[in-house]
């Protein structure tokens, strides 16, 4: 008796909610600004990494009680899936899932990761309070520079730390080149934009016309 | 339809503002969280500390029910939406139906679905690439089969059905 009850359950979602699309180009934009736009080390580069550790909170949050296709069991991280998938794109004949595909997942998954590696070791540098990042400006400012003298241990312990920021950071860079590009070449082949759910959606709005008086 | 796609994009707007207060709500919780257990760290335990704990574990209560209520909002929609897709295609299957029951041709039936969806004659025409005058017969003699007059009548008829029975297939 119902017909038209395919558009849930199969299909990725034609907007994806407001805290995915939020994160999303939350988190896109942090990773712009600090790895190209700021400083390493300075105030506003620190504040950005912030807003970036509370942007990954809430979308893991988000991924325990939120709806389902933002859950974290919509998009389980299966490498076996994944490698799978790019086989059926490969041979053009990938299927629809609800959320992300398991090459999409599996690219998240490590984005994630790697946020958590750059934003841990840069609250490791910096204090594990957006304050701290101040009080150590205003100290630079102020030429005191008792509360920031390192001991020698302390040097090497920074110097790794720092390695691994820089490391993790390009990875990113690296994974965010990968992700655009398989966002791309999939919307291609599927004939489907990829990016608009991500963006304001409104595809069915349009393809239904307007009632208007007889 | 109109208002209903309307409605469809005011809930859209009320999910955004709630999820962008929810952001401002990370944010405090991240900060106040952050500070308390640095305070922690630094091992002074104060009445500050203990109402700046007592704050932190607030605001990231407050995340998870924010988040929680903001699920079963977005679930709500998404059922309504669902709900509207089953009732578009019941109703459709009616409509069917019924052009069946009158014997409608093809072209016919092609002719009095776009009428219902409320284009004229001239928009009718130029989406079948058919002549105004081939239109206005068509639809006439849809009229005729149906026993209406026009298509007030015509479409009155469906509206009935809906009035009096309800929204079928749920």
């Amino acid at each position: 008796m119902t017909s038209g009850r395919e558009t849930s359950g199969t299909t990725p979602p034609d907007l994806w909610d407001p805290v995915v699309r939020i994160s999303h180009w939350g988190l896109a934009a942090v990773v712009l600004l600090n790895a190209v736009l700021t400083k390493g080390g300075s105030l506003i580069h620190v504040w950005i990494g912030w807003v970036g550790l509370t942007l990954l909170a809430l979308r893991l949050v988000w991924g325990l009680f939120g709806p389902a296709e933002a859950r974290f069991s919509a998009f389980p991280p299966n490498p076996r899936a994944a490698i799978g998938h790019l086989r059926d794109l490969v041979a053009r004949r990938p299927r629809p899932y609800r959320s992300h595909n398991p090459a999409g997942a599996l690219m998240v998954y490590l984005l994630w990761a790697l946020l958590a590696v750059v934003i841990g070791t840069g609250v490791a540098m910096t204090g594990t309070t957006p304050l701290g990042a101040v009080e150590r400006q205003v100290a630079i400012e102020s030429a005191d520079w008792s509360t920031l003298d390192l001991g020698e241990s302390d040097r090497e312990g920074r110097k790794a730390l720092e390695e691994v920021h820089e490391v993790a950071a390009n990875l990113i860079l690296f994974l965010v080149f990968l992700h655009v590009a398989g966002v791309l070449v999939e919307g291609r082949l599927m004939r489907r934009n990829l990016v608009r759910p991500m963006l304001t959606g409104d595809r069915r709005d349009t393809s239904t016309r307007k009632g208007r008086p007889v | 339809m109109s208002g209903l796609s309307g409605n469809r994009r005011r809930a859209g707007r009320q999910t955004a503002a709630l999820a962008a207060f929810l952001l401002v709500q990370s944010l405090a919780a991240v900060f106040f969280i952050s500070d308390a257990l640095t305070d922690l760290i630094e091992g002074f335990i104060t009445p500050h500390l203990i109402i700046e704990g007592l704050v932190a574990v607030a605001l990231a209560a407050g995340l998870v029910f924010g988040t929680v209520a903001l699920r079963r909002t977005i679930e709500q929609m998404n059922a309504q939406a669902a709900a509207l897709q089953a009732a578009r295609g019941a109703l459709a299957e009616v409509i069917e139906a019924q052009f069946a029951d009158w014997g409608l041709t093809p072209a016919e039936r092609d002719v009095a679905m776009l009428a219902l969806k409320g284009l004229d004659v001239a928009e009718i025409a130029s989406l079948r690439s058919a002549a105004q005058g081939t239109v206005r017969a068509q639809l006439s003699r849809v009229y005729t089969k149906a026993g209406v007059t026009g298509r007030a009548q015509f479409a009155a008829h469906f509206v009935e059905d809906l009035l009096a029975e309800g929204v079928p297939g749920q």
